[in-house]
């Protein structure tokens, strides 16, 4: 069993209730193990019936078994608990391009770029859209005849196609990773310990750290929280907001110093933000 | 409560900016044994405590980082230290922004693992 799901089904068994159940349910997803997938999300949702990003979980699964309209269901219930659910939002994009209707899927990806203008697989899709309907003479067509771009958006996206913020930094795409507070990537990326890429999955967990840490900060009148420091098993981890509502995660060997690990993590934090205000963001 | 554990937190509250110190059940976020000044509300602390110290340890599996030995919340106004414990206990200690973080955590590390022994 790889060591993602292992973690994610020990953690899911420590405390099941979690809302762990959908990140382990992506996880067999992207490993291709579909029908186990739905039933851990199927589970979860029984005990989270309002977690928008449990029913985007399992749109993306019956997605990839094929049923569109139970997938295209689910993700009206995402983005009917959560209006700006962006997953969902991508997910219809990509239903809709499926079923050939160009216009509408190109009206549904520019909503995904107005809420989240860097978000590069968007803009590629949306280009590819609408170069299939100007190929068509602005019609929409079948689905066979437009361009593969808007499916990518509903999948993972790789590493090397985000943008390359923390160039120069050691471990810039593989332990640095920059998302916004939906659990979304905005950049960098981080890695599994067999090298691929596993920056959704590590997000889509963060973003309920960065709730929970307000939170407790709130509650306890610490103010604003600036800083996490998790001293782990196999390596530390260092998480930070970002300006307004984006996150970011440093992980580093533990054989450097906690000490050290915050002030890259605090140089790292300098640079997201930086480009995030060049974004307009 | 067992008088080690209340030597630990004995200690831990000796640590300048300390303002409280707790061992809290990790499933329920339940105070075990507590040695706060006044003002601390303890049950918030256990509550809020265990709580981010599972989301952390969600992400920390996510990402590959493996089981967590100790986590620090840094905020303009102090901080929250939470060290996972033997028997599903966690030790917890609230801090304003004037405390030595590093010897508090040699103090909840030491504990953490006196626990396991």
């Amino acid at each position: 069993m790889p060591d993602d799901i292992r973690s994610l089904t020990a953690a899911l068994a420590r405390d099941p209730k979690s809302l762990v159940y959908a990140d382990l349910a992506e996880a067999l997803r992207r490993r291709g193990q579909r029908q186990e997938a739905l039933q851990v999300v199927l589970q979860g949702l029984t005990r989270h019936p309002m977690h928008a990003d449990g029913h985007d979980c399992l749109a993306r699964v019956y997605a990839d078994l094929g049923d569109l309209e139970r997938a295209r269901l689910a993700w009206s219930k995402a983005l009917e608990i959560a209006p700006d659910h962006m997953g969902s939002l991508r997910g219809v994009a990509f239903l809709l391009f499926r079923q050939g209707d160009l216009a509408a899927a190109e009206s549904a990806l520019q909503k995904v770029l107005a809420r989240a203008p860097w978000d590069e697989g968007a803009r590629r899709a949306l280009a590819g859209v609408r170069a299939g309907r100007g190929a068509e003479g602005g019609a929409a067509g079948a689905p066979g005849a437009a361009p593969r771009a808007v499916p990518e958006t509903a999948a993972p996206s790789p590493a090397g196609q985000r943008p390359e913020v923390f160039h120069g930094f050691d471990g810039a795409s593989a332990d640095i990773l920059l998302l916004d507070q939906r659990g979304l990537v905005l950049a960098g990326g981080l890695t599994d310990a067999q090298g691929k890429d596993a920056s959704e999955l590590a997000a889509a967990a963060l973003a309920g750290v960065s709730g929970e840490a307000a939170r407790t900060a709130e509650y306890l009148g610490l103010e604003s929280w600036s800083a996490i420091v998790a001293e782990a098993e196999h390596s530390n981890l260092v998480v930070a907001p970002v300006g307004e509502g984006a996150l970011l995660l440093v992980r580093r060997d533990r054989s450097m110093a906690v000490g050290l690990a915050l002030r890259f993590a605090e140089r790292a934090r300098g640079i997201a933000l930086a480009w995030l205000k060049g974004q307009g963001a | 409560m067992s008088e080690p554990l209340q030597r630990a937190l004995d200690r831990i509250s000796r640590v300048r900016g300390v303002r409280g110190s707790m061992w809290v059940a990790a499933e329920d976020g339940i105070p075990v044994a507590q040695l706060l000044m006044e003002g601390v509300k303890g049950k918030a602390v256990a509550a809020l405590a265990a709580s981010l110290a599972r989301k952390v340890s969600g992400a920390a599996a996510a990402t590959g980082a493996g089981r967590v030995r100790f986590v620090q919340m840094e905020a303009a106004g102090g901080t929250l230290l939470v060290a996972p414990a033997a028997q599903d206990l966690l030790i917890v200690a609230l801090a304003d922004s004037r405390v030595n973080v590093g010897l508090a955590r040699l103090e909840m590390i030491r504990a953490a693992e006196a626990a396991l022994a």
